[in-house]
């Protein structure tokens, strides 16, 4: 990979990432209240969406 | 349009139809868009479809933590048919796609499919299908299948509507296990008797096949040597060349490529003057090589001296032919137990030995020395030398 190079995945999985851990900091701090059930949503949704960008980047390469 | 409407109305009621109508995107192709449907295809490996279906799911969950919901009863039945129906419509689409392929064209179409590494565009039982790819398209399809008879299982159980179709069930399980006891030795003896006569046909096509070719190369030349038998010099050639046959078939070796190898062109060159001349050439060869530009020469040189031998050492006196071949050194040697003769004392308008030998193997880089004349020895010996020197 070149330095100038975006990387799609590394940038989708960060922000996912990112967003994930301000959710649960928010949960600690006593901010929101995050159950099971919107937690297991969030975990999904970011694996989901780190794979999605994945493939789609690796697509792109191939094209 | 019609299609996208429901999908709205879905949506409203409640949720649902946003997350089907991801699971449709990804899945399906569009129809009779096969240049933009390529590029998503490329793409549309396991981790789109890993990452679309976790999206979805993360979706569904979402919806009913915040109570934009319907019932557990009916949206996880129907998000499973939805996936299932999607994957049987794909592999459907790609199927009609696959027919529109002209015969010639389709086996190597999928072949590149495949070497790509690519998801390929397959007709289910198509003619000239890779088998690999077929194996992925079935796979599809049977989960795709599966998938919606595991829809319908669910909602019939969550919705209490198992009970009734669960006794049918196991009364078939129950019948079918009675008539698997009862039929399990005719059936395994039906089974003993395709695999013996199986073996049996498998034996009498290799004799017919061991007859085939006896008949058409043995017995053909011993036909040949009962009319000819007044020439003792053809009646040998004849059968040098018969042996040269069975041998090579005897040894299961793939037919000889003299175009592409080097060792089948120096044999073949060999029979060639064997026949052309009359004579006996005793042939070694040890290793091969691809028949590249070096190979064409030193084949072409070996010939030029095997023709010299056959005309200058006599018809009686064998000739030999022996080789070393490999990737970087390739050596022949061609001997004869003629009188012999001094390259220096040939006049210059005799260009055989010089132009087409030594002249030849040096223009490719190569080397050529003819050992002939020398003191307490006779005949001549005529030496190629191929050497791959810094990776040249």
């Amino acid at each position: 990979m070149t330095a100038d190079r975006l990387d799609i995945t590394s940038l989708v999985a960060g922000v996912v990432v990112i967003a994930l851990g301000a959710l649960l900091l928010l949960d600690r701090v006593g901010a929101v209240d995050i159950g099971f059930g919107a937690l297991a949503p969030a975990l999904v949704g970011t694996v989901g969406a780190i794979l999605l960008a994945s493939g789609l980047s690796r697509g792109a390469e191939q094209r | 349009m019609i299609l996208r409407a429901a999908f709205v109305a879905a949506a409203a009621a409640g949720g649902a139809g946003i997350v089907l109508y991801a699971l449709a995107w990804a899945l399906v192709p569009a129809a009779g868009a096969e240049e933009r449907a390529r590029p998503v295809r490329r793409a549309a490996d396991w981790r789109v479809a890993a990452g679309v279906a976790l999206l979805a799911l993360s979706g569904l969950l979402g919806l009913r933590e915040l109570g934009v919901w319907f019932t557990d009863a009916l949206v996880w039945p129907v998000v499973l048919a939805t996936a299932g129906g999607a994957l049987i419509w794909r592999q459907s689409a790609a199927s009609g796609r696959g027919r529109t392929v002209a015969p010639h064209e389709s086996s190597s179409a999928e072949a590149r499919e495949d070497r790509r590494g690519r998801l390929p565009q397959l007709a289910l039982g198509g003619t000239g299908a890779v088998p690999a790819l077929r194996g992925r398209a079935l796979g599809r399809t049977f989960t795709g299948v599966a998938l919606v008879i595991a829809a319908g299982l669910a909602f019939l159980f969550l919705n209490g509507a198992l009970g009734a179709v669960r006794d049918v069930v196991l009364g078939a399980i129950a019948v079918a296990v009675v008539l698997a006891v009862i039929l399990a030795p005719w059936w395994w003896r039906l089974l003993s008797r395709l695999s013996e006569e199986r073996a049996e046909r498998i034996r009498s096509q290799e004799r017919a096949e061991v007859a085939a070719h006896l008949h058409d190369s043995v017995l053909q030349t011993l036909a040949l040597v009962q009319r000819r038998s007044h020439d003792p010099r053809e009646v040998a050639g004849l059968a040098r060349r018969q042996e040269r046959e069975l041998r090579t078939w005897l040894s299961g070796r793939p037919p000889a490529r003299p175009s592409e190898r080097v060792a089948a062109a120096l044999e073949a060159t060999a029979a060639e003057v064997e026949e052309a001349h009359r004579i006996t050439v005793e042939t070694v060869l040890v290793g091969d090589a691809p028949l590249d530009e070096r190979g064409e020469t030193v084949v072409a040189a070996a010939r030029e001296a095997l023709v010299n031998a056959a005309k200058f050492a006599g018809r009686d006196a064998p000739v030999s032919l022996y080789a070393e071949l490999g990737d970087e050194r390739m050596q022949v040697f061609v001997r004869d137990r003629g009188p012999g003769f001094d390259l220096s004392a040939v006049p210059a308008d005799r260009r055989g030995v010089r132009d087409s030998i030594v002249g030849r193997m040096e223009r490719r880089g190569g080397r050529a020395v003819i050992h002939a004349g020398e003191t307490g020895s006779t005949g001549t010996e005529v030496e190629l030398l191929f050497e791959r020197r810094n990776g040249r």
